[in-house]
């Protein structure tokens, strides 16, 4: 059994639920000796992509301790709405994950109402979930290569989330998922982006990259999940695991690492965008509806989302959502960072931060 | 082999026309008659691109044309025509507008043609530029923001949330000098908003 993360007042494991949380928050505030100091970095300093702040305590130059200050939390209401409600607020808790919320959400709720999902509709559906992992994995090496002042192929990696962000349009007509599914249907086709892969690898050669990102941020942890998972060896992936979706029937290779540091999470998600590219080439991809019968109910939904399990726990009465809880992988992955920067210095700060993809949008969000 | 022959060799291409089709956000136009439920009210008299979340929900009725969303540049400022620094604000958004923002210096876009840049400093900037609904805490963060960015200034609200906050909560309470429309607003619509708030012409 793993375990997989907390959701509302339960633990999620790879056996389903658990009443409780997963793990206990520890908050023991033993003070540092003399000379050590705290400050704030954030919430709008230059170079962050979201608003987030930090308590970082130091005696200067290594890090001793950090804590996450939340600044930018959203509540979203979901209790109430009618299902396509909810779902457009689904879409808007994280953009750059929209098809991995909207896709879990769905699940859970067609898994309350006890629906089979036609064949075309799965197929779709992780179509999707693979352009997004594409997107996202070269949006975290850009901003690690951005935070090394690697300009050059920092622009080149822009370039290409460009033209991935025009394919899912071509395809789904949104350039983040909005709107591509609906409760009873899914609305896109398929048109692949052209990518250059070996440029990317070709930059990853480069020694002075690699020296600032090995050894940096070193985390292994059997409760993690996702591209920091796999880049310390655990070979989890929601999709071998997945009930929903079809990835068993298409012969999923999971890349691992052993390190466990940034380098090892920046090597695991060049390889998977490798390997979303095969499966992508395979998928015969449609529009496709079909109905939704009402009942009443309780469900969960799971993906492999870019950085890791993401779940939602539902419960349906008379075609609305009564109650519905959120897994953020971003929850899990904040965690997992501030574990991994004690002993660092702050040089290495972006690099490891940006190596863990965590979006705030989704982790600092109050579902009701 | 040294970066700049290594990023010519790639062979990356600025577009001169960085405008092409997105369907959604695109302006929207009505092609048949019947009733609709709105979830933003922005079907009235007319179609309010600056409450629309693109969300497809009055598809057939209304339908998407393609064309870039255009903003609305209420104040411009020529001082700004050479150089324009903009410093980005999350106030509580989805990623969505952070993430488009980005793309406008990607090489396809390429914003510094243009003579425009980001700044990590309020204190250096010329425009501050919001996205997202209000968060919990961001009020004051807003404010000092806005505070030491030296005169003259614009405001730029990017995206429905930050200007009249879409369907996940509330708006920031600032009046914006340039609004960009759009859930995102996609980089072309970005772009044409910010030469025309540096003085420019460009479309
Ligand atoms: S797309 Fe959605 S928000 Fe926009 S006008 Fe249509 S129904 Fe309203
Ligand atoms: S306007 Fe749309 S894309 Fe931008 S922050 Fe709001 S929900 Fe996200």
């Amino acid at each position: 059994m793993r375990v997989i993360g907390d959701i509302g007042p339960y633990c999620l494991t790879s056996d389903g639920l658990r009443e409780g949380p997963c793990i206990k928050d520890q908050s023991e505030e033993e003070s540092l000796g003399y000379g050590s100091f705290k400050f704030v970095y954030g919430p709008s300093a230059g170079g962050l992509l979201e608003s987030v702040g930090f308590e970082i305590t130091t005696y200067g130059e290594s890090i001793e301790k950090i804590n996450h200050l939340p600044y930018k939390g959203r509540q979203i209401t979901l209790s109430g709405l009618t299902i396509g409600d909810a779902l457009l607020r689904v879409e808007r808790i994280n953009g750059a994950f929209t098809a991995s919320h909207s896709i879990s959400f769905l699940q859970a709720i067609e898994s309350a109402l006890e629906i089979e999902v036609p064949h075309d509709v799965v197929i779709s559906r992780m179509a999707q979930l693979e352009l997004e992992r594409i997107r996202n994995n070269l949006l975290v090496i850009q901003r690690v290569l951005e935070s090394a002042s690697f300009l050059v192929p920092s622009f080149l990696l822009l370039q290409q989330i460009e033209e991935v962000n025009r394919a899912i349009a071509r395809s789904c007509g949104h350039r983040y998922f909005f709107g591509a599914n609906y409760p009873g249907g899914v609305r896109c086709e398929l048109k692949l982006p052209s990518l250059k892969i070996s440029d990317i690898e070709r930059t990853l050669e480069n020694r002075i990259f690699i020296d600032r990102l090995q050894g940096n941020g070193v985390v292994k942890d059997s409760f993690s999940i996702g591209p920091v998972a796999r880049a310390s060896g655990f070979k989890y992936d929601a999709r071998l695991d997945s009930d929903f979706l079809a990835y068993r029937n298409f012969d999923l290779r999971i890349p691992t690492q052993d390190q466990g540091d940034a380098f090892s999470r920046i090597l695991v998600r060049l390889e998977e965008i490798k390997e979303s590219l095969r499966l992508l080439q395979e998928l015969k991809v449609k529009p496709c509806s079909f109905t939704m019968k009402i009942r009443d109910g309780e469900g969960i939904g799971r993906v492999e989302s870019p950085s890791g399990d993401l779940a939602y726990l539902t419960r349906v009465r008379s075609g609305h959502v009564e109650r519905a809880y959120l897994l953020a992988p971003s929850k899990v992955n904040m965690r997992l960072f501030l574990k991994s920067m004690p002993g660092n210095i702050f040089t290495d700060f972006p690099f490891n931060w940006e190596s863990f993809g965590i979006w705030i949008s989704e982790l600092e969000v109050d579902l009701e | 082999m040294n970066w700049f022959i290594k990023g010519i060799r790639m062979g990356v291409k600025t577009e001169d026309d960085y405008h092409h089709e997105t369907k959604w956000p695109s302006r929207l136009t009505r092609v048949k008659g019947g009733e609709i439920t709105c979830p933003t009210d922005a079907i009235g008299e007319e179609w309010k691109q600056e409450r629309c979340i693109f969300c497809r929900a009055c598809e057939p009725v209304f339908s998407p044309t393609g064309e870039t969303l255009t903003p609305r540049v209420e104040r411009s400022d020529v001082t700004f025509k050479r150089s324009f620094y903009l410093y980005p604000l999350d106030a509580g958004s989805c990623g969505g507008c952070n993430l488009e923002l980005r793309l406008i210096s990607s090489p396809q876009y390429d914003m510094t043609r243009f003579g425009i840049f980001f700044t990590n400093t309020p204190k250096h900037a010329d425009a501050l530029l919001i996205m997202g609904n209000l968060g919990k805490r961001m009020e004051e963060v807003i404010r000092r923001a806005y505070d030491v960015i030296p005169s003259p200034k614009l405001v730029i609200l990017l995206g429905t949330c930050a200007i009249s906050g879409g369907v996940t909560g509330i708006p920031p309470d600032i009046r914006g000098d340039v609004i960009v429309p759009g859930c995102p607003p996609t980089p072309a619509s970005i772009l044409d908003a910010l030469i025309k708030a540096k003085g420019g012409d460009r479309k």
